[in-house]
């Protein structure tokens, strides 16, 4: 997580989507036009690419449970070997993409770049960008928790197939998707069209431009404390105290972790000139100091939550509990 | 290392022969007495003559290498098994279908039979030396590492949730599963082939005592264990994954309930290959530094082969008689040592 290894590592970009979202679509986009960027992909079995690229691999999702005592820590085993042989000769590519399954839950992707040592020495997850069918995101949504859990997931979302809804239907499935999540980007496309440099590269696991781009604050509270998805952000003025927030985390994480499916904070520790990033997937979490506050820039600690039956007065209350007296 | 003096004598510096490869070392080994270094971009380089000699194994990545006594074989990213001879004569030894070969474990019997294990995806492809398909063997989940007895007779597979292992010339294919939860991602036998060792996902080893139905667990380690080789009498297993060369002794009731011995610490680097001598109790490691060292197990005394100051050491091995070591790093620097010339 620290700036200076962004040069270093190969940034991963994973698709998710339903299955007739649009993915094979947009990726083959990717493939065939001429950006001068050079990808491996990795596709599952079940995936049809109608482009040819000596770097497509094929994969079959193998899904384990590490043996840390963490029962929601789950990683994908096949990622792990493949991007080992992959990283050997990273001369051949500029970055890397992950196509899921379109019944995936994108927590094990994730989590597997949390994880594994390897993994995380060499790669960096860009973004999570997940394709969704405007006709019928409504109808997934309905019939399943995996719909939720890939748009929960998004750093970038295209919502695709815009030309076969009515501006009013498109503008109720966006209000859907920001129910859900109202944090990421959102591109309307037709057949995948969006440029594809809002989708690659794009360092949106760089939380600090998550979190800069400040979502409205007048939040309704009316989806509190049921089983839909939705997300939340918090804002305290005071510096942390690295050992209160550090506790409260932990606590939050273990217990509610399964429930929690995205976490991402900036954070202003007491006499510290740096900015901490804190990211969670599930129970799974990761932190670094990333560069300086700028001068001038107001040093406010921030957090965003993503997941199920979230209780804002005590997330809220457990985070200002956090700072430093 | 710490016990190194100011100007340490590399064994490199006098009895080294070395060149830039200029890509990953994915594996080194010897064929009747002729050393090679396997790429990651698919080639493989003979250690013969002053220009060691190209050949071209794979159309895209190269992915495993085994030496097979007299030839050596390759799996690459384009599905194939390649046979390459000393002399530099590379052949499609089997086509296994769409898919990366990421695993080969061979042996070579008495009279230069050959059998080459292959793991494709959930399957070890089984071929004799000519490619002729023997058996494929199926398992629950990816192969993480496949490795031989020291006869040839079983295959030991590594997967999730545990290992099986098969005998070679069943008629009918039924193998004992040792299971044991999480990924396993390496195996060795022990030359006795009473002891099956994975290396797991959690950077822990796991061992099944098949003669006595018993588990072993060796932990500790700070990184995951990529590399393991028994000693030629089966008492010691050097790993790497720690800051030394980490030994379990498999002898006097361990290693279950002993400490391993560590060699060859203190500098805070990780050991990325180890190989146990072929006739002595010595083992050969290499480090995340590019250092290599030959360690005497009994005395614990030092040798160093190669300084500090490349990419980590990515392959590593003894010739059969024990005389020359080839080693090979990441970035494609390869040497081989000849610790029986005399200068």
């Amino acid at each position: 997580m620290a700036e200076a290894q962004t040069n270093e590592t190969v940034p991963v970009t994973v698709l998710t989507g339903y299955l007739g979202a649009g993915k094979t679509t947009l990726l083959n986009r990717i493939l065939s036009e001429n950006h001068g960027r050079k990808y491996a992909v990795v596709i599952n079995e079940f995936g049809e690419l109608g482009v040819d690229n000596d770097l497509v691999v094929d994969t079959d999702e193998e899904v384990f449970e590490m043996n840390n005592g963490c029962v929601c820590c789950t990683v994908r085993g096949d990622l792990i070997r493949i991007l080992g042989g992959l990283l050997r000769r990273r001369g051949r590519f500029d970055g890397i993409i992950i196509e899921t399954t379109g019944l995936a839950n994108p927590a094990p992707v994730a989590q597997t770049f949390f994880v594994d040592e390897d993994v995380k020495a060499k790669t960096r997850l860009d973004a999570i960008v997940t394709v969704v069918d405007a006709k019928h995101l409504p109808q997934r949504l309905a019939d399943s928790h995996e719909a939720a859990d890939q748009i929960a997931f998004a750093d970038v979302i295209v919502l695709n197939k815009t030309d076969l809804v009515t501006p009013d239907e498109l503008a109720a499935v966006e209000a859907r998707i920001r129910e859900i999540n109202r944090f990421a980007t959102i591109h309307r496309a037709e057949r995948g069209g969006v440029p594809i440099a809002e989708l690659l590269d794009r360092g949106a696991f760089d939380l600090d431009r998550v979190l800069a781009a400040r979502p409205d604050f007048l939040e309704d509270d009316s989806h509190e404390h049921n089983e839909d998805v939705s997300s939340m952000s918090f804002e305290v003025e005071r510096p942390l105290d690295p050992e209160k927030f550090n506790a409260w985390i932990s606590g939050l994480l273990a217990t509610k972790g399964q429930d929690l499916l995205r976490t991402k904070g900036i954070l202003a520790y007491a006499n510290e000139d740096r900015r901490f990033a804190f990211q969670a997937v599930h129970m799974i979490a990761d932190g670094g100091f990333i560069g300086p506050w700028k001068d001038g820039d107001p040093r406010r600690s921030r957090i965003v939550f993503i997941g199920r039956d979230l209780n804002r007065p005590q997330l809220r209350r457990g985070f200002e509990s956090c700072q430093a007296t | 290392m710490s016990g190194a003096t100011a100007a340490p004598g590399y064994a490199l510096e006098r009895r080294g022969t070395t060149r830039d490869l200029g890509d990953y070392v994915v594996g080194a080994g010897f064929a009747a007495g002729t050393p090679a270094f396997a790429l990651a971009d698919g080639s493989l380089h003979l250690a013969t003559g002053e220009a060691w000699p190209r050949v071209e194994a794979h159309d895209g990545g190269l992915l495993a290498f085994a030496s097979a006594g007299r030839f050596f074989v390759t799996g690459g990213e384009d599905g194939r098994l390649a046979r390459v001879t000393p002399e530099g004569e590379a052949t499609e030894l089997a086509r296994l279908g769409r898919g990366w070969v990421e695993h080969v474990a061979t042996h070579a019997d008495d009279r230069g039979r050959v059998v080459v294990a292959a793991g494709m995806g959930k399957a070890v492809h089984v071929v004799d030396g000519e490619g002729r398909a023997l058996k494929t063997l199926e398992h629950p989940s990816s192969v993480g590492g496949v490795c031989f007895d020291a006869r040839g007779k079983r295959i030991a597979v590594a997967h999730y949730n545990g290992a099986s292992l098969w005998f070679v010339a069943a008629k009918t294919d039924s193998p004992r599963r040792l299971e044991w939860k999480g990924s396993h991602i390496g195996i060795a036998l022990s030359p006795d082939g009473d002891c099956v060792v994975t290396a797991m996902q959690e950077n822990a080893l796991h061992g099944w005592r098949l003669s006595e139905d018993a588990h072993m667990r060796m932990s500790g380690y700070p990184s995951k264990t990529r590399s393991m080789s028994f000693t030629r009498n089966g008492k010691w297993l050097a790993t790497s994954g720690a800051e030394s060369v980490v030994l379990w002794p498999f002898f006097g009731g361990g290693p279950t309930g002993k400490a391993p011995t560590e060699l060859a610490g203190g500098d805070n680097v990780l050991c990325t290959q180890v190989a146990a001598h072929t006739q002595t109790d010595m083992v050969a490691a290499g480090f995340s530094d590019g250092m290599v060292v030959l360690a005497d197990i009994g005395s614990s005394r030092i040798l160093p082969v190669a300084p500090p100051g490349r990419r980590p050491v990515s392959a590593l091995a003894w010739s059969a008689d024990g005389a020359r070591l080839v080693f090979g790093t990441e970035d494609g620097f390869a040497a081989v040592v000849d610790f029986g010339r005399r200068d």
